[in-house]
This record gives structure tokens, C-alpha cells and sequence, in this order.
């Protein structure tokens, strides 16, 4: 059965003028209050962004080693990227690092930040603690993870040594190394997440909890049934941010394992690192920036669109 | 705009204190059973930066091997001697401050604003502006380098400090995030605002914004370790020695072939100190500051 | 139907801004081509300030600082503008790039061999042929492969050189005497080598008798080039289009590699390209093939070691230098010109250079500074520097330096470390790694 309603349409000169000048003037009054407030950090960013990311379109058009005078080869970087198997292998690793990464990142920040939240002794000391990784630089953790997981010198080996456990191949295993990435990567930004809920756990509102308590429910219901939908915007900015920051990944690939073993972490933007930096093709690399520019529009938009038609009011 | 409506509708964390609550406070010496789930996992995740301060401390000679003991041998000052009576460290330390301290405060006041207005208020290109911001970040910084110098150079803001406060004026990260904290804030709130007679700036500055003190104090930590550990921008940027940051001064310790880690791990405590007091006093923001005692839900 | 009107116009008015901006960048692009003019005729008395970026950290970065303020005191009317640039490879090959785009680059930098041919293609760098076939300036003092470096095509003479380097065989006393194999000596062959290295090796205590990179960078190419030439081959073909390595001379390398690594499993394969020397240091691998670099921590951690030219095939020790170089670039400013190439030139003699570079543990630039007493009271400091320094005379041929070579090094590299780690054989990865070469170089 179809749904008739015909939508509204508004035909010009139907409506009384005073009407629309009010409209008109409403209209904008609402635009210049709005952007009023969205202009001054709005020009900023896009006026410090528009200029390099139509530059580097342009450069994903060329061909350029860095030094010389870049040559115009129009779509050839784009069809050489399609037949190159060393860039769909990295599309492979990042696709599979960001499917590990995002949801337990997501997951342990809201079970820190639960835990985090309460009136104990040396809370001070807990949260602060968490986030001393998330401070540390992408070179430290880097080195940090090859004492650690370093397989004849490492201290996770001796444990499992001692254990009478196997000795894994942990970084130099082509099997296990993104594995070993993702761990170490959760640890160094689990403060990321666990921040952020913290702060939006402060605004949800007592009266609710303790409604649902006198309600009768177990904290168990409360979290997933009260708290839980309270925090849908933030977990919507989360998962958001956490992807493109997984798609992204480089820091801790450049300083663990530089692509390897066998280019089983070579991510995305390691690929195209090596294309730019060390082949000194910067045309192609920037083909494979835009690439994953037009990949992560698209999820974003996808997550926004699921989250608009869910109608938690989160985006 | 009556200010017992405000009173009504928002209760200050140290009114929620005086009060007395309808659950039982645990009072006495009885020991949270939450420490023994917190601290073991505290411990894990302060590991590397006791391993940092430990080697900061190590003889050089033992920082050449691999795997370096966690534990030296012997303590000893060396590397912090060479750090402060060899280096400029307290230069670029005051440097940094000066650029983490601008971009602190200037993206607390435009992004605050910025994501109250894609958040609430509807104007025409707002959607589309907001897409705009977020597509800023989806193109991987690594080939905005050199573009983004084209451009500094082209503004004469190149090599100073200018270089490298600019890009962190407003991020996009702020932005996002305030624009989604105040998604979650009730809208009745406001609405009770707006008939009361206030309009947006007013409802922003008496009622939302007091409510959106740990979202402040996030995006306050957050820009700060951007700005503070920010390497590869003001590695390009910036010539000048006098204007050199923490991390970049930090990094002209290690050269092609050689690596001074004794300095490396002095300096890197030197650098990583400062974000941890700082956090240790923002995080004291995350308290409920909400409640409702005016509305009924 | 008035929101849509308001949206497709905010579309449109994007989109011509966009166009704006592109036009707008794309002259700024071209526009970065033609360097700014400056003085047409030479004044040798006017002021003048030049920008060098040095490339340098801690030690070296303070030398040369030093070196430049006593150059301004001689010549008073040149300010020399000294910064370290970046001490990275990529932070270096990143600024400069940047540099050029933005028309920021400097008179003077400190860049990797690996890119003179890039930067001599790039016409922004002086030629400075005529300059260096000036009698007072001894060109030919110089090592083969530096003079080779700095001039990359044989057309045009970019710079001075700056650093020059080659490989030896470093080896681990604590562990020989402990496996109780007799010392390596100047007359090893690779099978003396591969055999130590085997008897070396203790898999239950991690020791290794031989460590090499599998990174893919230019550290595992290298490395490989020795053996490719002693055993007759040839890199690229002589009008440097063609890659060669894929010869038989090229498979019995690699192979041989290969044995060590699967076969012996001899070999700590390092993800990085600076593991390898940690762990050496930390007597945990027997033997390395390094460079003079590796001494300032082999004397911090308190190794016992010792070095040699590298084994040979057939009495043939050659080894492998990678010349860095002083580019010299044009700013189309006479003066500027000259005087840079002064200071590059004063910086580069004898007498600097034993300040300088023999000073803070490099290979002295000039064959003339082995028999001083800089080299040896340095060699008195680092045992094994004057193995180093003698071991130029086996530096034969020159690294390529044509546009196509960092193409080429990722290429090989590739198939180095896969066949290494035992994927691949060694015909096929070479013959592939040939292709893909061959057509990225020929771009």
C-alpha cells in the first residue's frame, strides 16, 4: 500500500509577501547568528586546508621526483594504482588493522571510563596513569613494542618461556606482526576514548539514573538501557575518529616494522610514504592519498547516513 | 534572563555535594574492590614511562645495547647534565609553551563556539560546511607538508613561531568534538532559555557552555598534546634554531647513523612531564556537573 | 524546493572558488620554477649572506659551527646562515623538497648521494666544473666515488663532497674467542666467512653469526652490491637505462646470501635497518658488514671488536662507499654563487676536513689526510679507523647515481628481503625486480 501523503509543494506567489519577507529576514538573521559563531574557526581550517588539498589533487595528476618540474600524466597514477598488487595489499592490512582496532578501541575506552568513574582514592593516579602512553611519542611506543615483542630478545617471549609456552614469531611473523601493531596501537590511544567518554559520562543526568535504580533495574540495565543511548554522539564522534585514524595508520608502522615482514604491515599511507619519500614518486603517492581520501568520505558518510536513519539524534 | 530559572535548572557539583543524596555514600576505611581491577592495569600502562625515566638515567653504555636492561646497573645524571648545560632545552621548552598555551586557548573559544553553531543553530551551508571541515582530515598529512609550505611561505610565516602556532589556531578535531558534547546536552535546557527570553549568545554563555566543562577540559588536553608533540610540521617550518620546539630539538639528537640516547630519553622525560601534571590537574574537571532539579525528565 | 535552490548555489559558488584556487595554485606551482635574480656581476667585497643547511646533529652539527664562524671572521663581508636543515634522510629529503616548491631553498645543503642524480635533473643546482679544475682546489685528491657522486652524469659538478664512507667487515672478538674460531683476516674469502658465521651461530642462546637488514630501504641494497661486483656484475648497463643485476653474477649473490639465511640460518634478519648494530654492540651477533659510523658506539658500550676489509672472491675485496655530497644551488645570484662555492671548497681542504669530518669519526675526504696526524690520533681513539681509511683504495666502482637509482633500490630491496626470509628464489625476485626497475627508471 503506498503512502500517498504528496509532499508539500510550495508554489511561488502563494504565499502573502509580508510572510516571506519575514521568512526572508528570519531566515537570515538565523544564517548570520549561525555563522557567526562558526566563521572565525571555519576560515581558519578551511583557508589553511583548501589550498594543499587541491595542490595535491593537481600533484596526483603529475608525475614528480621531488626536485625537478613535474610532469602532467593525467589519470595514468589513478588505472596504475587499480593493477598495482603492492597497493591492494596494503588496502588488505589497513582494511583488516581497522576492523581489529576500531571496535575494541571504542569498547575498552567505554569499559576505562566506567571503571574511571567514581569517587575512590587515587582516581587522580588511575586516570592519569592510563593516559601515560597516549602521551608517549609514536617513536617511543614504536621502540617500547620491539623490546617487548622482539622474539629471541623480548620480554613477552621470556614470559612465555617460563611459561613452557611457544615462542611466537610476534614482529617478525608476517602473520602475527599487524596483530602485534593493533595491540600496542589500543594501548598507546586507549586514553583517547577513555577521555572522552569520561567527560561525556558527567553529563548524563543523576535523575535519570536514579530514576531507573528506584525503577528497579540492575546497573547492568542501567548502563546499556539509560546511559548507553545518552552517550550516542560521542560514540558516534568516536567511532568516526577512530577509523580515520586507523585508516591513517603510519607512526607506529614507521617505527616498529617499516612495512615488514614481507610487507604484512604495510598500511595505506606506508605505501604511500615509500612512493613519495623513497621512490621519489610523489605524483603516484598522492593518487594513493586521494584514493583513500575519497574511501574514508565514503565510510564516513555511510556511518553518518546509519546513524541519521537509526534516529538517535547522534549526528 | 531571570536568573532563577539558571538556578533552577543547573546545580553546581559542590551543591551536589552539600546535598544529600538518595544513595548511601561509602564512608569509612573499607577499600573499594575496584583497586584491584584499577591498579594492576594502572600499573601496565605506566610501564614505558617508568622504562623511559629509568633509562634517562642509565649509563650511555647501556643504552647502546639491545634489549637495554630495564633496570641500569647504576644511576647516574649524566644525560640530564648534557641535556641542560649543553642544550637549549629550556628554550625550546619555553617556546613550546608558548605555542601549546595559544592553541589551548584559542581552540577553546573558537571551537566551543564553532560546535555550538553546527550543534544547535540552523543556517544555510551549515551541513555542508561541517562535511567541509570533517573532509580536512581524511587526506593524510604526510603530502600537506609541502603545499602547507608553499602556502607559509607565501604569508611571510615561515621559520618563526608563527609556523608552527597558525595550524593549531583551529582544528577540525575541536570542532567535531564540541559540535557532538553539545549534541548530548538535553535540548530542553535551551529551549527553557529561549522562552525565558535569552537569545543564542546569551543561551550559550549562561547555559550551555557552564555545562560543558569536561568536554572543555578534553578538547583542552587533547589540543595540547597535538601542538605540544607536533614534529614533522615545524620540522619543514621552521629554520631558526631560537624557535625551536621541544620534539624538534629533541630529534636533532639523532642522526643518520648516530643516536645520542642519553640525551633522547633525558629530553623525552623533560618533554613528557609537563602533559602528565597538566592532565592531572584538567582531569579533576570530570565531575557531574548536571543535574536536573527544575525538569522533570 | 528553496532549500535545494540554496544548496545547488552554495555548490556552484564552492565550485568556482575551488576553480579559483586551483588556477591560482597551479600558478603558484609553475611559478616556483624560475628562481628569484640577484646580482649578474661578481663583487667579491659586497656583503652577501649565504644558507647552508648542514645536515648535522650534536657534534658534528657544533664543528661545523665552528668552522663557519671562523670562515665569516676571514671573509667579514659573508654572513653564513647555518641551520641543520634535518638529520634524517627523509626529514632532509622533505625540506629540501619542500624548498623547492616553495622557492625557499637554500645555497648550501647537506644531501644523500642517493639524490644527486634527482638534483643535478632538477637544473636548480650551480656547475661548478670549472671552479674545481682550478689546480689549488685538487680535485682529484678526492676518492673516486666522491668526485663520481658530485657529478652524476659526468655533464655537470653539483657540489663538493661531503662525507665519504665505505664497508668493512667489524667483528666480534668476545664471541670469536668464545666459539674459539680464529680471527678474520684481510685475505677471507666468503666461504671462510659463511663457515665462521655458521659456528658462530647458537639458535638456543640467540646468537647469530652474521646480521643484515631486510628492511627493503637502501641499507639492504648496499650491502648487496659488494658481492654483486666482486663477482663480476654490473648494476646497470653502461647508459644507465638498463638494469643488469638480474645476471648470473647477481643470482650467485644472492643465492649465497640466501644459504646463510635459510639454509645456516646464520643470519639475525633485521626489520630495521639499526637493530643489527645494537645487537652486534650487545655481543650477540659475530660478525657485521658496517661502516666507520658503528665505532662511537662500539667504544660506549665497551665491545670487543675488531675490523677488516670485507672477504673477497678471487682476491677481489671490493666494497661499497655512499658519498654525500655539498649541493651547491642557484639562486641566480653571482655572489651568492661564489661565495658558497668558497666556503664549500675552504670547508672541504685538507685542513678542515681534519677538523671536521676526521674530527667527529668520518673517513677522511682527501687521500692526502691518511698519513696525518689527524687520522691518526682519531685512529688511536676508534682501533679500526685506519682499516677504514686504507679500505678506500678498494672502493672501485661508484654507487649509480642516476634519476632512476632510488626506483631501482626499492626494486631490488623488495626482492633481497623477501628471497631472504625465504620467499622467493633468487633468479625469478631478481628477474622481476629487474622489470620493475627497468620500467620505473624509464618513466
Amino acid at each position: 500500500m503506498a503512502n500517498t501523503a504528496a509532499p508539500a509543494i510550495r508554489r511561488p506567489g502563494s504565499e502573502p509577501a509580508d510572510k516571506r519577507r519575514v521568512r526572508r529576514t528570519r531566515g537570515l538573521k538565523s544564517a548570520l547568528t549561525g555563522w557567526s559563531f562558526v566563521a572565525p574557526a571555519t576560515i581558519i581550517i578551511l583557508g589553511l586546508s583548501i589550498f594543499p588539498a587541491v595542490w595535491a589533487f593537481i600533484l596526483s595528476l603529475q608525475s614528480w621526483d621531488g626536485f625537478s618540474e613535474a610532469t602532467f600524466v593525467g589519470g595514468a597514477n589513478y588505472a596504475q594504482l587499480v593493477s598495482d598488487a603492492d597497493f591492494w595489499n596494503a588496502v588488505g592490512n589497513t582494511f583488516g588493522y581497522t576492523i581489529l582496532f576500531v571496535p575494541a578501541s571504542v569498547l575498552l575506552g567505554l569499559f576505562l571510563a566506567v571503571a574511571l568513574n567514581r569517587r575512590i582514592r587515587w582516581m587522580g593516579f588511575y586516570r592519569t596513569a592510563i593516559f601515560v602512553p597516549f602521551v608517549a611519542s609514536a617513536a617511543s611506543t614504536g621502540i617500547l613494542s620491539t623490546y617487548l615483542f622482539s622474539p629471541q630478545f623480548g620480554l613477552v617471549n621470556n614470559v612465555l618461556r617460563v611459561l613452557h609456552l611457544p615462542q611466537q614469531g610476534w614482529l617478525d611473523d608476517p602473520h602475527q606482526a599487524m596483530l602485534v601493531i593493533a595491540i600496542m596501537s589500543l594501548w598507546g590511544s586507549a586514553a583517547f576514548t577513555t577521555v572522552i567518554y569520561l567527560a561525556a559520562l558527567q553529563d548524563v543526568p543523576a535523575e535519570l539514573i536514579e530514576a531507573a535504580r528506584i525503577d528497579g533495574a540492575n546497573p547492568w540495565q542501567t548502563f546499556w538501557r539509560i546511559v548507553w543511548p545518552q552517550l550516542a554522539p560521542v560514540t558516534v564522534f568516536v567511532t568516526i575518529w577512530q577509523t580515520i585514524q586507523a585508516i591513517q595508520l603510519f607512526d607506529l608502522v614507521y617505527t616498529t616494522t617499516r612495512g615488514g615482514p614481507l610487507d604484512a604491515t604495510k598500511t595505506i599511507v606506508y605505501f604511500l610514504y615509500e612512493k613519495a619519500f623513497r621512490s621519489l614518486q610523489f605524483g603516484y603517492g598522492s593518487a594513493a592519498a586521494y584514493v583513500l581520501f575519497a574511501a574514508t568520505l565514503l565510510i564516513t558518510i555511510f556511518v553518518v547516513v546509519y546513524s541519521r536513519r537509526k534516529g538517535t539524534e547522534a549526528f | 534572563m531571570s536568573n532563577s530559572v539558571l538556578a533552577e535548572v543547573v546545580t553546581s557539583s559542590e551543591q551536589i555535594a552539600a546535598q544529600p543524596s538518595a544513595a548511601p555514600r561509602k564512608r569509612g576505611r573499607r577499600l573499594s574492590g575496584w583497586h584491584f581491577v584499577l591498579f594492576p592495569i594502572a600499573l601496565l600502562f605506566l610501564i614505558p614511562f617508568i622504562q623511559m625515566a629509568l633509562a634517562s638515567f642509565s649509563p650511555a653504555k647501556e643504552l647502546v645495547a639491545f634489549p637495554p636492561p630495564f633496570i641500569p646497573s647504576h644511576l647516574t645524571i649524566d644525560g640530564y647534565v648534557q641535556l641542560f648545560g649543553q642544550t637549549d632545552i629550556l628554550l625550546w621548552l619555553g617556546n613550546t609553551i608558548l605555542v601549546s598555551g595559544t592553541a589551548i586557548v584559542s581552540n577553546l573559544v573558537l571551537c566551543s563556539l564553532a560546535g555550538y553553531g553546527f550543534a544547535r543553530l540552523k543556517f544555510a551551508g551549515r551541513n555542508l560546511g561541517f562535511l567541509m571541515i570533517l573532509a580536512t582530515i581524511m587526506i593524510p598529512t604526510q603530502l600537506l607538508m609541502i603545499p602547507t609550505y608553499i602556502l607559509f611561505a607565501t604569508l611571510g610565516l615561515l621559520n618563526g613561531l608563527g609556523a608552527a602556532i597558525v595550524p593549531w589556531l583551529a582544528t577540525a578535531f575541536g570542532i567535531f568534538l564540541m559540535r557532538q558534547f553539545f549534541l548530548s546536552l538535553p535540548a530542553e535546557l535551551e529551549e527553557a532559555g529561549a522562552i525565558d527570553g535569552c537569545n543564542r549568545w546569551q543561551i550559550f554563555f549562561r547555559i550551555v557552555l557552564p555545562l560543558a566543562r569536561p568536554a572543555l577540559a578534553t578538547l583542552a588536553i587533547f589540543t595540547l598534546l597535538g601542538a605540544w608533540n607536533d614534529l614533522v610540521w615545524p620540522l619543514i617550518a621552521i629554520n631558526n634554531q631560537q624557535s625551536f620546539t621541544l620534539q624538534l630539538g629533541i630529534a636533532n639528537f639523532q642522526g643518520a647513523h648516530q643516536t645520542n640516547w642519553s640525551l633522547i630519553m633525558a629530553g623525552n622525560v623533560v618533554a613528557t612531564l609537563p602533559l602528565i601534571l597538566f592532565f592531572l590537574f584538567a582531569q579533576r574537571q570530570f565531575i557531574a556537573t548536571m543535574t536536573f532539579s527544575g525538569l522533570k525528565g | 524546493m528553496s532549500f535545494q535552490l540554496r544548496n545547488s548555489a552554495n555548490r556552484r559558488r564552492t565550485l568556482r572558488l575551488a576553480g579559483v584556487i586551483a588556477a591560482a595554485s597551479l600558478a603558484v606551482t609553475l611559478a616556483g620554477c624560475s628562481g628569484s635574480g640577484g646580482a649578474t656581476t661578481l663583487d667579491k667585497k659586497a656583503k652577501v649572506t649565504i644558507e647552508v643547511w648542514s645536515g648535522q646533529v650534536d657534534a658534528a652539527q657544533k664543528a661545523i659551527e665552528g668552522l663557519a664562524n671562523e670562515f665569516e671572521k676571514e671573509h667579514p663581508n659573508v654572513t653564513i646562515d647555518l641551520s641543520p636543515g634535518a638529520s634524517s634522510t627523509d626529514q632532509l629529503l622533505q625540506k629540501l623538497s619542500a624548498g623547492f616548491a616553495g622557492n625557499q631553498y637554500p645555497d648550501m645543503s647537506y644531501a644523500f648521494g642517493s639524490w644527486a642524480g634527482q638534483l643535478e635533473a632538477s637544473g636548480r643546482t650551480l656547475d661548478i666544473t670549472s671552479e674545481v679544475a682550478k689546480p689549488d682546489v685538487k680535485w682529484d685528491d678526492f676518492t673516486a666515488a666522491a668526485r663520481g657522486t658530485a657529478q652524476p652524469t659526468g655533464k655537470k659538478t653539483i657540489g663538493f663532497p661531503a662525507v665519504v664512507d665505505n664497508i668493512g667487515l667489524l667483528y666480534n672478538k668476545t664471541l670469536f674467542d668464545k666459539a674459539g674460531l680464529a680471527y678474520p683476516t684481510a685475505d677471507w674469502t666468503w666461504d671462510d666467512f659463511r663457515t665462521a658465521a655458521k659456528a658462530l651461530t647458537d639458535t638456543a642462546n640467540h646468537v647469530y653469526g652474521y646480521g643484515y637488514s631486510v628492511s627493503g630501504s637502501e641499507e639492504t641494497t648496499w650491502q648487496f652490491w659488494p658481492h654483486l661486483w666482486q663477482n663480476g656484475g654490473d648494476i646497470l648497463s653502461s647508459d644507465g637505462k638498463k638494469a643488469e643485476f638480474a645476471s648470473p653474477a647477481g643470482v650467485d649473490s644472492l643465492t649465497f646470501l640466501r644459504s646463510m639465511a635459510v639454509d645456516d640460518k646464520s643470519v639475525y634478519l633485521d626489520q630495521t635497518d639499526t637493530k643489527f648494530g645494537q645487537l652486534f654492540v650487545s655481543n650477540r651477533i659475530g660478525m657485521i658488514t658496517s661502516g666507520p659510523w658503528q665505532l662511537s658506539d662500539l667504544k660506549i658500550g665497551g665491545t670487543k671488536y675488531g675490523v677488516m676489509p670485507l672477504p673477497g672472491t678471487n682476491g677481489d675485496h671490493q666494497t661499497v662507499s655512499g658519498p654525500d655530497i655539498w649541493a651547491l644551488f642557484d639562486h641566480k645570484d653571482k655572489n651568492r654563487a661564489y661565495w658558497a662555492t668558497q666556503f664549500a671548497q675552504w670547508l672541504t681542504s685538507a685542513e678542515q676536513d681534519e677538523r671536521f669530518n676526521v674530527a667527529v669519526g668520518n673517513l677522511p675526504l682527501r687521500a692526502s689526510e691518511a698519513s696525518s696526524e689527524a687520522v691518526a690520533k682519531e685512529s688511536a681513539l676508534f682501533p679500526g679507523y685506519d682499516v677504514f681509511v686504507a679500505n678506500s683504495k678498494n672502493v672501485k666502482e661508484t654507487r649509480p647515481t642516476t634519476k632512476g637509482y632510488a626506483a631501482l633500490s626499492v626494486a631490488i630491496g623488495k626482492a633481497i628481503s623477501s628471497v631472504l626470509q625465504g620467499d622467493g628464489e633468487p633468479k625469478s625476485a631478481l628477474e622481476q625486480a629487474a622489470k620493475t626497475a627497468d620500467s620505473e627508471m624509464n618513466k
